[in-house]
C-alpha cells in the first residue's frame, strides 16, 4: 500500500521534473531525462504490480510497517513519508471536470497549447494541487507536449501509441537533440488510474 | 600580505584583467615535528600521534622521515598520510561586479579582500565547474559557470620564505565561452565550462583545451616580458607619426616590461556535438584529443577544425528505444589506441581503434551485476557512472556512481577489484536526494600521483581520500570556519544514527548545497585542488 502512495509521489514528482526541464537554461539534458524517464517506469511497474488500487483515502487505517511481501517485489524500500499519506486523507478539492472528461478525450489530438494550465499547478506550490492536476486531465496534454516516448524501457503496447503520433514523429525527430522523452504509453495508462483517484 | 597581481594581458580578443585572488597569507610554519621514524620502510608499525596534530586515531602513517633523517621520500610514494592534511591557501576569485568597485573605491577594495564577506558577492557565475592541474603540477586552471578560465600557478621556492612554497597564486584569467543561442532550435547553449584539460608542454607557452556543451577551443597562454621600442613610424603610444617630422632611422630594440600573461584561442573545434560535451580527453599521441556527448564520441586532430571522426555513435535508429547514454570518456595514458566509456547504466566499456573506424563493438566490457537487495527506484540513477578516470599506471580505471567509488583492473571484466563506500548513509535517503535534484550530482574521482590513493567528493564540503594499500579512509571538509592558513585538517565523521559523539555531524544536518564535485592531485606531490562552490582551497600534506 504504501509502495504505492510513494509510487505515486514519485511519479508526479518526475512529471514535474520532465516538464520543468523544457524550461532550463542550456537545453533540455538527455541524461537526466532518460534517468528520470527510467524511474517513471519503475515507479509505475510498482504502480501497476499492487494489488489493491482503490484503498487510497481517508477511510483506509494507516497502512501496517510489516507489509506481506507479496506487494512490490520485496527492496521497493521507502516507506512514504507522513506527508503523503497525509494529503490522500484529506478530501479530495474540488471536483476536476476536465480530469474526467481527459483520459476520455486523450487520444482524439488535443491542441498543443496547454502550458498555460499545468504552469498554474506548478506556480501553486502545493504539492497535492499539483499532483492531481498533473495526473488527471493534464497528463493528456503532457503527452502532447512532449511528443515522444521511450517505449524501448516500456515494453507496453507500442501500437497504441502510434496513430496518434503521426504527424508528430518526424517532429520530435528533427528536433530531438531539443524535445526529449515522454513515457507516452506510461501517462495514459495512468489516466485510468488517476480517473478512480478523482472519481473517489 | 599579499603578492601584487601579475599584470595582465589586454589584448581585446582574448582576455580580461587577471583578477587577483584574495589569499590567505601564510603565517606560522607548520606545527608539530615528524613523527618518530619507523624501524623498517616496509609495513609501518602503528605509531603515537605526534603532538598538536589532529584527534585522528592511531594510524599507520607512512615514513615521513627515514630512518637515516634524509630527505623524505616522493611524497607521493608514501601513500594517504590521513590526519596530516593542511590548508595551503583559499583561493576566491570575485565577480566581475567587484572587480570594477575594486578599481573605483578603496572602501570597497576593504570589502573584498576581506573573505568572510565573499559570500555576498559570489554569483552563480563564480561557481566552479572543474579542476585540473598540468603535468607538472605547475598551474591549476579552473573553469567555472560564467565561461571564464582562472590559471593558478605555483609560488616559486624561494630561500626567504620556505613555507610559502606551494601557494598558488592567480596566473591568468580569460573568458573562454560565452553564452550562445543556437536559433535553429531555440536552444541557449551555455557558457559553463566542462572541462579543462591541458596539453603536454612543448615549448614556452601552455596550451589547454576547454570545453562548453557544444563548443571546444584549445587556448595558448604564454607570457612576455619584453617589449620592443623605438619604432620609427609610431610613437610610443602607437599613433603614427607624420612621415616629415622623421629625420633619423634606428633599430627597434627588446626592453623588458613587467611580465604580461596573455591568452589566445587558437582553435575553435565547434558545430561536432549534437548533445551536450561531457569529457575531453587528450590522447597520449599529443596529436589528437577525443570529445564525447551523451551520445557520441569524436576524435580530433589538434591542427584540424573543420573535421573529425566519429568514433563511437550510441544513438539508435529510433529514439524511443533509448536505454542509456554515454557519461565519461578518457583515453589510456600510454596507448593511443585505447580509450573508455563510461555510461548511464552503471558499465564501462573499453575500446581499440585499431579493429575498426567506429569504435561501437567494444573489446572489453566491464559490469558488475547488481545487487538485487538493493532494488529501488532510484537504483538505475545511483548505478549511473558519473566519471572514469585511467591510473596513472593505466593498469586500473576508477569509476564513480552516485554512492561508491570502484577501481576495475583492466584484466577482469566481471566485477571491481575494490569497492568504497562514499556516502552509504544516503541511500535511505534518495527519494528526498531525487525530490531536491541532488541524486543527479555528478561526482569526480581523481588519483594521486602514484595511484595508491583516490579521492572524492560528497556533501557538506567533506570529501574523502581512499588509501588502497591500507584500506584506510579520511573524511575532510573544505570550510571557511577552520580555514586558517596552515591550520591541520581535522577528520570528520558522519553518524548514522543512534548516538552521535561530538564532533559528529548527523546525516540530517548535512548541508546539500555545499557539495564538492570537483576535486584535483597534483601529479607528483600531495597537493590537492578542492572545488567547493565558488572556493578554491589547496591543501597539502604536512611535510618538513
Amino acid at each position: 500500500m504504501e509502495f504505492k502512495l510513494e509510487a505515486h509521489r514519485i511519479v508526479s514528482i518526475s512529471l514535474g521534473k520532465i516538464y520543468n526541464s523544457r524550461v532550463q537554461r542550456g537545453g533540455i539534458k538527455l541524461h537526466k531525462n532518460l534517468l528520470v524517464s527510467l524511474v517513471l517506469r519503475s515507479a509505475r511497474q510498482v504502480y501497476l504490480s499492487d494489488p489493491c488500487p482503490g484503498l487510497y483515502l481517508a477511510g483506509t487505517p494507516t497502512p501496517q510497517p510489516g507489509e506481506p511481501a507479496a506487494q512490490p517485489p520485496a527492496g521497493w524500500g521507502e516507506p512514504p513519508p507522513p506527508g503523503a499519506r497525509a494529503a490522500w486523507s484529506d478530501p479530495e478539492p474540488q471536483p476536476q471536470p476536465h480530469g474526467a472528461a481527459g483520459p476520455a478525450g486523450s487520444h482524439a489530438g488535443c491542441p498543443a497549447p496547454c502550458s498555460t494550465p499545468l504552469k498554474k499547478p506548478r506556480r501553486d506550490g502545493a504539492e497535492e494541487d499539483a499532483e492531481e492536476e498533473m495526473e488527471t486531465g493534464n497528463v493528456a496534454n503532457l503527452i502532447t507536449i512532449f511528443g515522444s516516448s521511450f517505449s524501448g524501457l516500456l515494453r507496453k503496447s507500442p501500437g497504441g501509441g502510434r496513430e496518434e503520433e503521426g504527424g508528430e514523429e518526424s517532429g520530435p525527430e528533427a528536433a530531438e537533440p531539443g524535445q526529449i522523452c515522454c513515457d507516452k504509453p506510461v501517462l495514459r495508462d495512468m489516466n485510468p488510474w488517476s480517473t478512480a483517484i478523482v472519481a473517489f | 600580505m599579499h603578492q601584487p597581481p601579475p599584470a595582465s594581458c589586454s589584448r581585446s580578443s582574448c582576455c580580461v584583467c587577471a583578477r587577483v585572488g584574495v589569499r590567505v597569507s601564510a603565517l606560522a610554519p607548520a606545527a608539530a615535528p615528524c613523527p618518530a621514524p619507523s624501524r623498517s620502510l616496509g609495513p609501518r608499525p602503528p605509531e603515537p600521534p605526534s603532538r598538536g596534530t589532529s584527534t585522528l586515531p592511531l594510524a599507520p602513517l607512512g615514513p615521513w622521515c627515514s630512518p637515516t633523517g634524509s630527505p623524505a621520500p616522493l611524497s607521493c610514494e608514501t601513500g594517504c598520510g590521513e590526519g596530516s592534511w593542511i590548508l595551503v591557501c583559499r583561493l576566491l576569485v570575485p565577480t566581475q561586479v567587484s572587480l570594477l568597485s575594486m578599481e573605483e573605491d578603496i572602501d570597497t577594495r576593504k570589502i573584498n579582500n576581506s573573505f568572510l564577506r565573499d559570500h555576498s558577492y559570489a554569483t552563480e557565475a563564480d561557481i566552479i565547474s572543474t579542476v585540473e592541474f598540468n603535468h607538472t603540477g605547475e598551474l591549476l586552471a579552473t573553469g567555472d559557470k560564467g565561461g571564464r578560465v582562472v590559471i593558478f600557478q605555483r609560488e616559486q621556492e624561494s630561500k626567504n620564505q620556505v613555507h610559502r612554497r606551494g601557494e598558488y597564486n592567480v596566473y591568468s584569467t580569460f573568458q573562454s565561452h560565452e553564452p550562445e543561442f543556437d536559433y535553429l532550435k531555440s536552444l541557449e547553449i551555455e557558457e559553463k565550462i566542462n572541462k579543462i584539460r591541458w596539453l603536454p608542454q612543448q615549448n614556452a607557452a601552455y596550451f589547454l583545451l576547454s570545453t562548453n556543451d557544444k563548443t571546444v577551443k584549445l587556448w595558448k597562454v604564454s607570457e612576455r616580458d619584453k617589449r620592443p621600442e623605438g619604432y620609427n613610424l609610431k610613437d610610443e603610444e602607437g599613433r603614427l607619426r607624420d612621415p616629415a617630422t622623421i629625420t633619423t632611422l634606428r633599430v627597434p630594440v627588446l626592453r623588458p616590461m613587467d611580465l604580461m600573461v596573455e591568452a589566445t584561442p587558437r582553435r575553435v573545434f565547434a558545430n561536432a556535438h549534437t548533445y551536450h560535451i561531457n569529457s575531453i580527453s587528450v590522447n597520449s599521441d599529443y596529436e589528437t584529443y577525443m570529445s564525447a556527448d551523451d551520445l557520441r564520441i569524436n576524435l580530433w586532430n589538434f591542427e584540424i577544425t573543420n573535421q573529425s571522426f566519429n568514433i563511437v555513435d550510441i544513438k539508435p535508429a529510433n529514439m524511443e528505444e533509448l536505454t542509456e547514454v554515454i557519461t565519461a570518456a578518457e583515453f589510456h595514458p600510454h596507448h593511443c589506441n585505447t580509450f573508455v566509456y563510461s555510461s548511464s547504466k552503471g558499465t564501462i566499456r573499453l575500446c581499440d581503434m585499431r579493429a575498426s573506424a567506429l569504435c561501437d563493438r567494444h573489446t572489453k566490457f566491464f559490469e558488475e551485476p547488481e545487487d538485487p537487495s538493493n532494488r529501488s527506484f532510484f537504483s538505475e540513477i545511483i548505478s549511473s557512472i558519473s566519471d572514469v578516470k585511467f591510473s596513472h599506471s593505466g593498469r586500473y580505471i576508477m569509476t564513480r556512481d552516485y554512492l561508491t567509488v570502484k577501481v576495475w583492473d583492466l584484466n577482469m571484466e566481471n566485477r571491481p577489484i575494490e569497492t568504497y563506500q562514499v556516502h552509504d548513509y544516503l541511500r535511505s535517503k534518495l527519494c528526498s536526494l531525487y525530490e531536491n535534484d541532488c541524486i543527479f550530482d555528478k561526482f569526480e574521482c581523481v588519483w594521486n600521483g602514484s595511484d595508491s590513493v583516490i579521492m572524492t567528493g560528497s556533501y557538506n564540503n567533506f570529501f574523502r581520500m581512499f588509501d588502497r594499500n591500507t584500506k584506510r579512509d579520511v573524511t575532510l571538509e573544505a570550510s571557511r570556519e577552520n580555514s586558517k592558513p596552515r591550520a591541520i585538517l581535522k577528520p570528520r565523521k558522519v553518524c548514522v544514527g543512534g548516538k552521535r559523539r561530538k564532533d559528529e555531524i548527523s546525516v540530517d544536518s548535512l548541508d546539500f548545497s555545499k557539495k564538492i564535485l570537483h576535486t584535483a592531485w597534483h601529479p607528483s606531490e600531495n597537493i590537492i585542488a578542492v572545488a567547493a562552490t565558488n572556493n578554491l582551497y589547496i591543501f597539502q600534506d604536512k611535510v618538513n
